[in-house]
C-alpha cells in the first residue's frame, strides 16, 4: 500500500461509489448524470493505480475510459432527449468537482513521471477526461439543443 | 478539382497525418522502427477518415 493506491482506493469508493448508487436509485434525471459522472471518477483512479502498482498499461484503460465514457453519455443524451427535456438534469457544481478530481491527478501523476512521452500520455488522457465530461454533462442538460432536431 | 484545391487537400491530408503521427508516438511504449511503420500507415489512413469525417460535416 502507498499514497498512490491509497488516493486511488478513495477515489473508486467515494467517487465511483457514490456514482453506482446515483445509477441504481432516484430519478431518471438523477441516473444519467451519475452514468456521465461514473467514468469521471474511475479513470482517474486508474491513472492512480497505475502509478501505484507501477504498470504503465494500465493508462491505456484509462485513455479509453476517457474517450468513450462522453461518448456513451452522448448516446443517452440523444436516446432519452424527449425524457430529459421536460426537466432536464444540471449538475454543474458535481461536473465541475470531477474536473477538479482530474485535474489534481494528471498534474501530479505528471509531476512523478517527469518530462517523457508517459507525461505527455497523461496530458493526453487529462485533457480528453475533463473535455469530454463537460462536453457530455452540456449535452446531459440540453446545452446543443440543434443536435436534438436531427 | 485543380491545382489549388488539390494543394489544399494534400496539406489538409498532411496536417492529419502528422497530428495523428504524433498522437501514435506519443501512446506506444516502445519506440522501434516496426511501430514507427505501422504509425506512419494507421495515421494515413486516419488523416483520410479525417479529412472525410471533416467534410461529411461541413458540407464541403
Amino acid at each position: 500500500m502507498n499514497g498512490w493506491i491509497l488516493a486511488a482506493a478513495v477515489t473508486l469508493g467515494g467517487g465511483v461509489g457514490a456514482t453506482v448508487w446515483g445509477v441504481a436509485t432516484g430519478p431518471l434525471r438523477r441516473r444519467a448524470v451519475a452514468q456521465n459522472l461514473c467514468t469521471a471518477f474511475a479513470c482517474p483512479a486508474l491513472l492512480l493505480l497505475s502509478q501505484g502498482y507501477d504498470r504503465p498499461s494500465y493508462v491505456d484503460l484509462a485513455l479509453v475510459l476517457a474517450l468513450l465514457g462522453p461518448v456513451g453519455t452522448l448516446v443517452f443524451a440523444r436516446l432519452l432527449a424527449d425524457e430529459l427535456a421536460e426537466d432536464p438534469p444540471s449538475a454543474w457544481g458535481l461536473t465541475y468537482a470531477a474536473a477538479a478530481v482530474g485535474a489534481v491527478v494528471v498534474p501530479a501523476l505528471c509531476v512523478a513521471v517527469g518530462p517523457s512521452r508517459a507525461m505527455a500520455k497523461l496530458l493526453v488522457v487529462g485533457v480528453l477526461l475533463i473535455g469530454g465530461n463537460v462536453v457530455a454533462s452540456r449535452a446531459l442538460s440540453g446545452g446543443f439543443p440543434e443536435v436534438r432536431r436531427g | 478539382m485543380n491545382g489549388r484545391t488539390t494543394l489544399l487537400a494534400t496539406a489538409e491530408l498532411l496536417g492529419w497525418w502528422a497530428a495523428l503521427a504524433v498522437l501514435w508516438l506519443v501512446f506506444i511504449s516502445t519506440v522501434d522502427t516496426l511501430e514507427l511503420v505501422v504509425g506512419a500507415g494507421a495515421a494515413g489512413l486516419g488523416a483520410l477518415a479525417a479529412r472525410a469525417a471533416r467534410r461529411a460535416v461541413t458540407g464541403r
